[in-house]
C-alpha cells in the first residue's frame, strides 16, 4: 500500500502534471474509441467466421491464428511496452523487503493497457461463442485460459525485455513456425490452438493455464529478485561503445560537430533509436493510399501520403528538438557555438533525412509517375518549411527528454499543448493547400510546381528564417533551460 | 573582465539575489563561499545567462551577456551534470568541446596530458560512456573540459565536491599553476581551506547579498571559520 502511494505522489507531484493529465483524458478518450472498435471487431468476427467458413467451426479457426496473435502482441509489447523499473533505485536501501519491491513491480506491470486485450477482442468472442450454441461454462473457460496466457506473455516479455538475444531467438522461432506451415504445409501453428481447443470441452484443463501463468509468475520473480542490486537488471544497464565515429562527415567542418552529436544520439540511445525506426516505417505509408484506387482521385489525399513518405523523420525528430539536448543544455548554451549554428545543424540533419527518403521513395513510381511527382514535391515542402515548422513545434515542448528510456505506448505526446496542436494547421493543411489551389484553379502541373516551389524558396532562404527562428528561441531560451533542469 | 550592475533576481517576490555592483578583474581568482540557499548558483547562473535577472545586468568582456553571445568564445563553465553529455565516452566529449573551441586534435592531447595524475589512470581508454562513469570522475571530466582552449573566463561551481582528497590536492595544484594565472577563475565551495588556498580574492554571500569582500591575506582562512561558526 505504501509503495502504492509513493506512485500516486509521483505522478501527482510530477512537473507538469496537469498537462499530462489532459494528455492521458485525451488518450483516455482515443483508446475509448478504439476499444469500442476492438470491441465491435471483436463481436463481428464471429459471426463473420461462422458465415464465411462453413466447413469448420469458427472457434476451431480462430484457436489456428492465435498464434500469429501471440506473435503481434510479443512483438508491438516489445517495442512500445514500458516496463515500470526506473524509480526502484530509491526504494532498495528502504525497509521495504525485496519481496515486497519485486511484487510491487510485476503487479504493476499488469496494469497496462496492452492487458486490456483479452477483455476487448477475446471477451467479445466468448460472449458470441456462448450466444451461439456454447456453454458458458464453455466460453468462460476459453476465455480464462486466453487471460491467463496474455499475462503470462506480460511476464514473459519481462524477461525478454532485458535481453535482445531472447528476443531475437523468439521472434525467429515463430518466424520458423508460421514459415513451416506456409511452406512446408505443417500444423504447428495449429497445434498452438489445441490447447484452446481442448479447454472448451475440458474446463479443468485450465488448470494447466494456471500453471503456466504460475510458473510465469514465479520464473520471474526469481529472476528479477536475483538481479536485484543497482547494477544489474532493475537499475540502469551498462552499455558497451559501439561505433558513432562518422568521420565521414568531417569534410563538412564545423557544421559537423553537433550534427555527428545527433547521429550519435540516435544511435546510442533507445528512445531516439526508436523514433529513427517509426520514421523508417512512414516511408511506407505511401503503400496504404497508393495502392488504392479511390483515393487516385483525391488530390488532397495523396499530397497528404506523399508529405508522410518523407516527413517521418522531420515531424517525429524535429518536434523535439531541443528536448533531444536536454540533459546537457547548459553546455550548448554557455559552449562556444551560437543557437543560430546549433538550429542550422539541426536543419541540416533533417534536410539530409528527408533527401535520403526522397531517394529510398523513388520505387513509388511504379504506381505512376504523378504518385513521384508528388513525393518529390512534397519531400521539397518537407525540406524547406516543413523542417522549420517541426522546429518551432519542438520549441514548444519543455518536458526534458530521458534518452535512453523508450517511449510508452500512446506517449508520443509528451507535453501536449492547444499551441503544438494548431501547428497541425501549417504542417498539413498548408502544404495540401499549397498543391490543391494552383491545381484546381490551373492546372494539375502547377499544383506541383506551387508546393516544390514553396520548398525550393524557402531552402533558398534558409539564412532568413534561421535568423528568424533564432530569435523565437532564444526568446525562450530561459524558460527552456528552467523547464529542462527538472 | 566581468561587471556586474544592480543584478537582482526575485522568485516570487523572494529575493534570492541582490548584487549593486561588483567588477571582477582580468585574472582574478575569486572566490564565493556561503552556506546553502545563499546565492552562488545563481549568481553563476546570472553570470551565464541560464537564467534571467530580474533587474540589472552582467557583462563579459565589455559584452552584455543577455544581449549578445559573443561572451562565449571566452568563457567556459562546470556548474553540474548538464554540462556533460552522457552519451559520449570522456574522449569524444573532450574531443566534441575541443572543436566548439577550434582547438586541434594534437593540442587536445597536450592539454590532456597534464591532467594525467588528475585522472588517475580513470578517465581515458576505459571504452566507456560517460552515463556510466562515477561522479567523481564524471566531474573529473567536466572540470578538465572547461579549460579546453584557454578560456579567459572559467566558472567552477563546488569544483571540490565529489572528489577524493587526493584529486582535490591535484585540483588544486591545477588552479594555482602558472599557466592559469591569467585565466579569471570563479569557483564557489564549501571548503574554506581549498577556496583560501586557490582564490586571491574571497566574496561571501549570505541571504543574497555579498556581506564580505576581501582580498585573501593570511587572516582571511581564520576570519571566515569564525564568521561561519558563529551562524
Amino acid at each position: 500500500m505504501n509503495l502504492f502511494s509513493l506512485q500516486w505522489k509521483e505522478s501527482f507531484r510530477a512537473p507538469q502534471w496537469e498537462a499530462k493529465a489532459t494528455i492521458k483524458i485525451l488518450i483516455g478518450v482515443v483508446s475509448l474509441y478504439f476499444i469500442g472498435s476492438f470491441l465491435f471487431l471483436g463481436s463481428v468476427v464471429y459471426p463473420a467466421l461462422n458465415k464465411t467458413v462453413l466447413e469448420r467451426e469458427p472457434l476451431e479457426v480462430f484457436n489456428s491464428v492465435l498464434l500469429l496473435f501471440f506473435f503481434a502482441e510479443l512483438i508491438i509489447r516489445f517495442f512500445f511496452q514500458q516496463l515500470p523499473v526506473t524509480n526502484i533505485q530509491s526504494l532498495i536501501l528502504l525497509p521495504f523487503k525485496k519481496r515486497q519491491i519485486v511484487n510491487h513491480v510485476m503487479l504493476r506491470s499488469v496494469f497496462s493497457p496492452f492487458n486490456l486485450v483479452p477483455f476487448i477482442i477475446y471477451l467479445p468472442f466468448a460472449i458470441s461463442m456462448y450466444r451461439d450454441d456454447y456453454l458458458e461454462t464453455q466460453a468462460l473457460a476459453w476465455w480464462l485460459a486466453l487471460l491467463m496466457t496474455t499475462l503470462s506473455l506480460n511476464f514473459l516479455l519481462y524477461i525478454i525485455n532485458k535481453n535482445n538475444t531472447y528476443f531475437v531467438a523468439l521472434v525467429l522461432l515463430l518466424l520458423g513456425t508460421i514459415a513451416l506451415d506456409v511452406y512446408a504445409e505443417t500444423d504447428l501453428g495449429k497445434m498452438v490452438g489445441i490447447p484452446f481447443d481442448a479447454v472448451v470441452n475440458n474446463p479443468e484443463y485450465l488448470v494447466g493455464f494456471l500453471l503456466l501463468l504460475c510458473g510465469m509468475y514465479g520464473v520471474l520473480f526469481f529472476f528479477l529478485k536475483k538481479s536485484f542490486y543497482l547494477d544489474a537488471g532493475l537499475g540502469k544497464k551498462r552499455t558497451r561503445v559501439s561505433g558513432g565515429e562518422f568521420t565521414v562527415l568531417n569534410f563538412l567542418g564545423d557544421d559537423a560537430l553537433i550534427l555527428r552529436n545527433d547521429l550519435r544520439m540516435i544511435v546510442r540511445n533507445a528512445r531516439p533509436r526508436q523514433i529513427a525506426l517509426m520514421s523508417f516505417l512512414f516511408l511506407f505509408y505511401g503503400l496504404v493510399f497508393f495502392t488504392q484506387d479511390i483515393y487516385r482521385d483525391m488530390e488532397y489525399v495523396m499530397v497528404f501520403a506523399g508529405l508522410f513518405v518523407t516527413g517521418g523523420f522531420t515531424m517525429t525528430f524535429g518536434n523535439y528538438v531541443p528536448a533531444w539536448d536536454s540533459s546537457y543544455y547548459k553546455l550548448l548554451m554557455t559552449q562556444n557555438i551560437s543557437y543560430k549554428k546549433y538550429l542550422l545543424s539541426k536543419w541540416n540533419l533533417m534536410a539530409f533525412v528527408t533527401a535520403v527518403s526522397m531517394i529510398l521513395a523513388i520505387p513509388y513510381v511504379y504506381f505512376g509517375w504523378d504518385v513521384l511527382a508528388i513525393i518529390i514535391a512534397g519531400a521539397f515542402f518537407n525540406m524547406g518549411l516543413g523542417t522549420w515548422i517541426a522546429l518551432f513545434g519542438g520549441l514548444l515542448n519543455k518536458t526534458p527528454m530521458k534518452l535512453n528510456v523508450k517511449a510508452k505506448a500512446f506517449e508520443n505526446t509528451q507535453s501536449f499543448s492547444l499551441t503544438q496542436f494548431a501547428l497541425i494547421i501549417p504542417k498539413m493543411v498548408l502544404p495540401v493547400l499549397l498543391f490543391w489551389l494552383p491545381s484546381y484553379f490551373i492546372t494539375p502541373t502547377a499544383g506541383f510546381i506551387s508546393l516544390a516551389g514553396s520548398g525550393i524558396v524557402a531552402i533558398i532562404l534558409r539564412d532568413k528564417i534561421a535568423n528568424w527562428v533564432t530569435v523565437l528561441y532564444k526568446k525562450q531560451k530561459h524558460e527552456t533551460i528552467e523547464a529542462f533542469n527538472k | 573582465m566581468i561587471q556586474l550592475e544592480n543584478l537582482s533576481k526575485k522568485y516570487e517576490e523572494v529575493t534570492v539575489l541582490e548584487v549593486a555592483s561588483l567588477s571582477i578583474s582580468k585574472g582574478e581568482h575569486f572566490g564565493l563561499v556561503g552556506n546553502n540557499g545563499a546565492g552562488k548558483t545563481t549568481l553563476f547562473s546570472l553570470l551565464l545567462d541560464l537564467i534571467r535577472p530580474s533587474s540589472g545586468k552582467v557583462s563579459i568582456n565589455k559584452i552584455e551577456v543577455a544581449i549578445s553571445e559573443a561572451w562565449k568564445k571566452d568563457t567556459a563553465a562546470f556548474i553540474d551534470d548538464a554540462f556533460l553529455i552522457d552519451y559520449l565516452t570522456p574522449e569524444e566529449y573532450f574531443a566534441f568541446v575541443a572543436q566548439l573551441r577550434k582547438i586541434s586534435t594534437d593540442e587536445l592531447q597536450t592539454f590532456l596530458a597534464q591532467f594525467e595524475e588528475f585522472f588517475n589512470g580513470e578517465i581515458l581508454d576505459q571504452k566507456k560512456y560517460l552515463r556510466d562513469f562515477s561522479k567523481g570522475n564524471q566531474k573529473k571530466v567536466g572540470l578538465a573540459a572547461a579549460f579546453i582552449g584557454s578560456p579567459e573566463v572559467v566558472i567552477l561551481d563546488e569544483p571540490f565536491a565529489n572528489l577524493d582528497p587526493s584529486s582535490q590536492i591535484r585540483l588544486k595544484k591545477f588552479l594555482t599553476n602558472d599557466q592559469n594565472t591569467d585565466c579569471t577563475l570563479l569557483i564557489s565551495s564549501h571548503d574554506l581551506n581549498h577556496v583560501t588556498d586557490v582564490c586571491d580574492r574571497i566574496v561571501l554571500l549570505e541571504k543574497g547579498a555579498i556581506i564580505k569582500d576581501t582580498p585573501k591575506s593570511p587572516e582571511t582562512l581564520k576570519e571566515l571559520e569564525a564568521y561561519f561558526s558563529a551562524q
